[in-house]
């Protein structure tokens, strides 16, 4: 019966240590949660793709095409002619361009954010109060009672507060 | 670093919450007070004006515009503290804004929402004013895209959502650490507002990732906002105005209006929101340092619009200056000078950057300057154009001055309304300023010090 | 390939400053400053014809008048040496027209006569137009007008009653303009030299300005354009106005 081993501990680096062995030990990835984003996680568990950078960027780009098109589109559909100037000046249409290239860029950076992180979390996934405050979390999902054994043992054995059995997704 | 006790982890959740949560009779009494005055000072004076016109205020041919430009370029000015402090230090890894950015980021975006209602209260028309947005309608009629105020538009727009969308995506696990201990209606709010956010790695690095990008797109946005705003004037020709100094010049000017405003607004944070051990004589000191820095390169500005002027020789350029150094607005001129450029040298003295009262005064100081110095950038060059037969003076009339009186209280009431429902300290940014917890000792009967491998 | 012709083609149009090759007819007006005498009949005319409102004692006080064809004064030296010059100021439809850029709404425009078109229906009132023009002659509506009893009989049924918040100037009486072409157009020719004239050029007793088409080589405007003395005020500016000013001869007596 699939389960959840969650243990608690006080400091990050019992956690990190903690994570790693349980990585080391052959089970799923653990996920290490914490009231502030740790350092050196990445040794413990391994670097994470950057997958928000290519939203980031075909946002850019589109929103480069949409600001010119925009602007020169619609001096196009009614002509009407001022100050001298052309109907599509190049340095106006520049700034257009300019800002809807960074408003799409930060909404697809966004998305891709939002995306990435699956939010909003429409389920209810795993998570212990106390480490939004000062503790700091490591679960790892363990498929029998077995596992769950073995889990609990290597928390202990770095210097977990509490263990909890939790069921649910991660 | 953090004053004189020590904080936990703990003490900053609890603190924060309480901030929220707890409110008492003073509180209510200065919302009360603001909204008050909001709505008595800015929106009946508005009222009366669109029932008779813009001729309610002091505006005459040829100084069409007034107080209301002005205003609308101070709150927008005012609006780059939150960018540089949040954006800008995030950058460069600084310790000292942690505590301080997520109530500057919401000073930028109230200071965009007032700037947006003074651009309605601007226009003759502003019932018509959403013609300036582009949308598909059935005239089949699209705003003019060569137009500087149509830049106005786009980067407003554009600043307004990105700062938003910071200010939110940064307060997303602050959301998450009150949503645990609070109930009710708040709890609710929060549980929407977090978004299930949980604080795992994945969720952290996905996080940082995109909160460093936005700050990487929003520094040149804040940056070219200010500079668009400058060539509404720019990009004329009257004498005054038609200048290149003008983008470095409003884009100094804002950082350095906006900069005050954060010390006066941490100020009072800090003494009524109980926020003393967070917000310290070190920030102070350090937002004391920016203050001279951006003063010195704002006088060094105005020195060069001086004598580029003089040194033109141009008729028309030697009378905007001469008239904006000893013509009517003369005594505004040396007060701005006096508040903006002279008595921000106090700020050379480390014991004046740390006492908070005269930091206080200094920074009030330093806005009225500002708010003078725009104000003179509209009157003085609107006044004096090129044919001497339209020269005429203006003074705003008690319309305008109430309708800027209750601007500011319109910033107060939500910036008020903001410390209720946001934490206006950032929860993990300041612990991460704290020591690392380190681990206790086992202590547990019969179980051995595990020594970690790593 | 002819779509890409096509493109190119219309990319070039699009990219012409000013985007007319040349005006359907340039409408031109001559000011001579040597004739005009200040005594502002052109002013009464053009308030009379495109229903300027009065602004009243207090509005004048507090500097909101509404001329659309103004006179300047400019007087040098003291009583009884005083040498006293006019300017009739109007708008002066520039070719380059600072005030045209700058209206986010496309309220104000060129039109292929190389008039400067005001669209009071879509001005929202920003005022820039105002800012942004070197000769000042752009009027904004600070509250509505209204005509006493009986000047409302007076109102010309061809021009519009502008409401509050709504910027507006000199035309060149588009009006009659536009009436011109179309009785030309019945008659199935161009509008002839001195067919249209504006209400200050019909009134001006001193016959100190004189309007018409200066693609029209024989026009009485192109004429008079040639003149040596002709300058248009505030060259410096680059505005390319289609008023041209005849500089008043100073001579020295005694």
């Amino acid at each position: 019966m699939a389960t959840n081993a969650l243990g608690l501990f006080d400091a990050p680096s019992t956690a990190l240590a903690a994570a790693g062995e349980l990585k080391g030990a052959g089970f799923d990835t653990p996920s290490v949660i914490s009231p502030i984003p740790l350092h050196g996680i990445e040794e413990v568990l391994g670097k994470k793709k950057d997958v928000i950078r290519r939203f980031s960027f075909f946002g850019g780009i589109f929103g480069a095409l949409f600001g010119f098109t925009l602007a020169a589109g619609t001096a196009v559909l009614y002509l009407h002619p001022t100050g001298g100037r052309p109907i599509i000046p190049i340095p106006p249409f520049l700034i257009i361009t300019y800002e809807m290239t960074i408003l799409l860029g930060i909404l697809a950076t966004v998305i891709g954010f939002l995306v990435s992180a699956r939010f909003p979390a429409f389920r209810e996934r795993l998570y212990v109060p106390e480490a939004a405050v000062d503790k700091f979390a490591v679960a790892v999902s363990c498929k029998d009672a077995e596992g769950y054994r073995r889990a609990e043992e290597i928390m202990r054995g770095a210097g977990a507060e509490e263990i909890r059995e939790l069921e649910g997704a991660d | 670093m953090q004053g004189e006790r020590e904080i936990s982890y703990a003490d900053v959740n609890r603190d924060v919450v309480r901030s929220l949560v707890e409110t008492g009779s003073k509180y209510y009494i200065t919302l009360g007070i603001s909204a008050t005055v909001t709505l008595l000072c800015f929106f009946f004076p508005w009222f009366y004006q669109l029932h008779y016109g813009i001729g309610a205020a002091g505006m005459n041919q040829p100084t069409v515009w007034g107080t209301y430009l002005a205003s609308f370029i101070f709150w927008i000015g005012l609006s780059h503290s939150g960018t540089l402090l949040s954006c800008v230090l995030h950058l460069t890894n600084s310790e000292w804004r942690k505590a301080m950015y997520r109530s500057a980021e919401a000073m930028t975006l109230f200071s965009l929402l007032v700037a947006a209602t003074m651009v309605m209260v601007h226009v003759g028309r502003p019932w018509f004013v959403h013609w300036a947005v582009p949308y598909p309608n059935q005239m089949e009629m699209w705003p003019n895209f060569r137009s500087p105020l149509m830049f106005d538009v786009m980067a407003i727009t554009t600043y307004l959502t990105g700062s938003s969308i910071f200010i939110y995506m940064g307060s997303i696990p602050d959301f998450a650490a009150v949503r645990d201990r609070t109930t009710g209606w708040r709890h609710h709010m929060y549980v929407l507002l977090s978004l299930g956010w949980r604080g795992t790695d994945t969720e952290w690095h996905r996080l940082g990732w995109a909160y460093t990008f936005l700050a990487v797109l929003i520094i040149p946005l804040a940056v070219s906002v200010h500079s668009i705003v400058s060539w509404d004037f720019a990009l004329s020709v009257v004498p005054a105005l038609h200048q290149t100094i003008f983008a470095p010049y409003f884009v100094v000017g804002a950082i350095y209006s906006g900069t005050a405003g954060i010390v006066t607004v941490m100020y009072f944070l800090r003494k009524y929101m109980n926020f003393e051990h967070y917000i310290t004589k070190l920030h102070f000191d350090n937002l004391g340092k920016l203050l001279l820095v951006l003063s010195l390169i704002w006088t060094y500005i105005n020195a060069v619009e001086l004598f580029t002027g003089w040194y033109s020789e141009t008729s028309f350029e030697i009378e905007a200056l001469r008239y904006k150094l000893f013509g009517f607005y003369a005594p505004l001129y040396w007060e701005m000078i006096l508040f903006c450029a002279v008595a921000p040298l106090l700020l050379i003295s480390k014991r004046f950057r740390t006492s908070f009262v005269p930091m206080l005064i200094l920074s009030i100081a330093i806005n009225i300057g500002m708010y003078t110095e725009r104000f003179l950038i509209v009157a003085t060059s609107l006044s004096r154009q090129y044919l001497p037969d339209s020269w005429r003076v203006y003074v705003p009339s008690f319309v305008e001055i109430s309708i800027l009186v209750g601007s500011l209280a319109m910033f107060i009431t939500l910036f008020l309304i903001f410390v209720k429902i946001f934490p206006s300290v950032s929860i993990y940014e300041v612990k991460e300023t704290l020591p690392e917890p380190e681990p206790k000792p086992q202590t547990k009967a019969g179980v051995p010090e595990w020594q970690p491998t790593r | 390939m002819s779509f890409i012709d096509n493109f190119l083609a219309r990319w070039q149009e699009y990219r012409e400053p000013g985007y007319y090759k040349e005006f359907d007819y340039a409408w031109t007006m001559t000011i001579d400053l040597d004739r005009c005498t200040g005594c502002e009949a052109c002013v009464t005319a053009c308030q009379a014809e495109n229903n300027i409102p009065i602004v009243g004692e207090r509005g004048l006080a507090q500097g909101r008048e509404m001329q659309w064809m103004r006179i300047e004064r400019y007087w040098e030296g003291e009583y009884p040496d005083i040498k006293l010059g006019f300017i009739p100021m109007l708008c002066q439809h520039c070719d380059a027209a600072p005030c045209e850029t700058v209206c986010p709404v496309s309220a104000t425009y060129h039109n292929q006569d190389g008039l400067n078109a005001q669209v009071y229906n879509r001005c929202i009132g920003t005022r820039s137009c105002a800012v942004y023009c070197p000769y000042e002659v752009r009027y904004f509506n600070y509250n509505n007008h209204h005509w006493d009893a009986p000047l409302d009989e007076q109102l010309n049924p061809d021009v519009s009653v502008r409401e509050k918040g709504v910027m507006e100037k000199c035309t060149f009486c588009i009006q009659r303009i536009r009436q011109a072409k179309d009785t030309a157009k019945d008659e199935e020719r161009r509008v002839g030299d001195g067919d249209v004239q504006p209400a200050c050029v019909q009134t001006c007793p001193a016959e100190a300005l004189v309007f018409g088409d200066r693609n029209d080589p024989q026009s009485q405007v192109s004429q008079s354009m040639n003149d040596p003395r002709a300058y248009h005020v505030l060259e410096e500016v680059n505005t390319a106005p289609s008023v041209v000013y005849l500089k008043k001869v100073e001579t020295d007596a005694g």
